[in-house]
């Protein structure tokens, strides 16, 4: 029997009703998605600003409900999400932050004391565990927000845009990081506008347009093709 | 419902995870609400108006400690009262603004869960607030030579039970009208209208169909009259149950309404 998927939409409709003056107006999150993301698959999301990418991650995490299809995942406890911009409570330090996320997890005391020594140590910020929150980088926030998407052990990790704004050497460490992770066995869903980070770390890329899912990608389509995955990319988001 | 009750009483029997969730949201709010200004100056202020009363207490002259009394107590509940009015009308617009409640939302946490944690924390906040302020009101009492009176205690109780009651109310006000401004507003003409109740249902009899709406109102508005002990010192023999069971039971069912429009909204 095949393994539950880790992530599954069917037939998945979100529209958006904004009211001014008692005056509707809709607008379209995503339309008819259907996707199904395999459990230690790396599955890569890309699209332009606005085509859906965010809508699909908050469908997923339950911060959106469904205008219309079905949604499941494994139980949020299995679940590390990393935002596109992270934000933490700028009066913890990085190890309190971790903490307190990991208790909300349902780690233990006991469990808690390693993981959280485990996260600080895999995204380099053991040296600044203990600096309030608001004296940190926005690179280093977003180390942190890693750490805390991966500190309760989650089967499946979902990161909407996971190195923006982060120099070339953190970019490294994080698509390092993220490959270990995969390699361990955990199922990562990344979206993302860095065309180069999803062909290195994804098996598979599906391409959002206006709300559709209109191309799923395998990796070795994008091996083969000249243009590499950014070919592919332009070819389907012009056509 | 009965499927809420058997986890709710689930989590209870067993190893607490509900309660234990609630409690690290409390202590996260309250460690929140300790380093925001609002709540420093509010604190401030209230130290501040406590020494005018003091002067004023002097201007009474043989009213000195009555003025004192008064004063001090009314000044206590104003300023609990702004900053668990602020708090609550921020606890969660403030986060969901912030994006801080991406992260909790989540991970294995219910929005109820979220928003009991955020409200007792709040709670504890404004208690902590008062209590700072009733030491020192009650340290220059002391100074001027009042001697203690069971009656204070019951006041200070009536107080905080008007500061949850209206708390409650601005948590609900603050999601359902998603601006801080406008909770504030509604919450402050609740908090009005709810020393007046006894009056405004004289003027809003059932018999006249065209003030039904003011008269239905007055039944949804909180009586904190009721706790206004301060005016009820010589009756010794007020129910305090009665009026512990009001405020538990009101609050409750307001913030239950503001669970329920929280489980509805979207992020």
């Amino acid at each position: 029997m095949a393994a539950e998927a880790a992530l599954s939409f069917k037939s998945v409709t979100k529209t958006y009703g904004y009211s001014h003056l008692g005056h509707i107006t809709y607008s379209l999150g995503v339309e008819n998605l259907s996707l199904e993301v395999k459990p230690g698959e790396a599955f890569g999301l890309l699209g332009l600003n606005g085509s859906g990418k965010t809508t699909t991650f908050k469908l997923a995490l339950g911060l959106l409900k469904p205008t219309s299809g079905q949604v499941s995942m494994l139980e949020l406890s299995q679940v590390g999400f990393l935002p596109e911009l992270p934000y933490f409570y700028p009066f913890l330090s990085p190890e309190q932050s971790l903490r307190f996320y990991g208790r909300l997890s349902g780690l233990t005391e006991a469990e808690l004391a390693h993981r959280v020594a485990h996260a600080l140590e895999a995204v380099g910020l053991a040296g600044q565990r203990r600096r309030k929150i608001r004296e940190l980088s926005k690179g280093t926030v977003q180390r942190l927000g890693l750490a805390q998407a991966m500190l309760h052990d989650p089967k499946l990790m979902m990161l909407d845009e996971p190195v923006s704004g982060l120099d070339p050497l953190a970019i490294k460490d994080f698509r390092d990081t993220l490959a270990s992770l995969n390699e361990q066995g955990k199922t990562l869903i990344i979206s993302s506008h860095s065309i180069s980070e999803l062909e290195k770390l994804c098996h598979r890329v599906g391409v959002l347009k206006e709300g559709r899912l209109v191309r799923l990608i395998e990796q070795r389509q994008w091996r083969q093709a000249s243009g590499g995955l950014e070919g592919l990319f332009v070819e389907t988001v012009r056509s | 419902m009965a499927s809420g009750f058997r986890r709710f009483g689930g989590a209870l029997r067993g190893d607490g995870a509900l309660v234990k969730k609630v409690a690290i949201l409390a202590w996260n709010c309250w460690l929140d609400n300790l380093g925001s200004r609002f709540y420093a100056i509010s604190i401030i202020f209230g130290i501040v108006i406590l020494y005018i009363s003091l002067l004023l207490g002097m201007l009474a002259a043989d009213q000195e400690l009555r003025v004192l009394l008064d004063f001090g107590l009314g000044f206590i509940e104003l300023m609990g009262l702004a900053g668990a009015v602020f708090g609550a009308a921020t606890a969660v617009l403030r986060e969901i603004e912030s994006k801080t409640i991406y992260l909790i939302l989540t991970r294995p946490v219910s929005r109820s869960q979220y928003l009991a944690g955020r409200f007792l924390g709040l709670m504890f906040s404004a208690l902590v607030s008062m209590l700072i302020m009733a030491v020192l009101h009650l340290a220059i009492l002391f100074f001027k030579g009042w001697t203690w009176d069971r009656a204070y205690l019951l006041a200070f109780v009536g107080i905080y039970f008007k500061v949850l009651i209206t708390a409650a109310v601005t948590l609900f006000l603050s999601l359902f009208s998603s601006s801080v401004l406008t909770a504030m507003i509604i919450a402050a003409i609740l908090w009005t209208l709810g020393h007046f109740l006894p009056e405004i249902r004289v003027m809003t009899p059932w018999a006249r169909p065209a003030l039904w709406p003011l008269a239905g109102l007055s039944y949804v508005i909180p009586d904190l009259q009721l706790f206004n002990l301060r005016d009820r010192l010589a009756d010794p023999q007020w129910p305090l149950l009665a009026w512990t069971g009001y405020a538990f039971v009101y609050s409750l069912a307001w913030l239950m309404l503001a669970g329920f429009w929280l489980r509805k909204k979207e992020f």
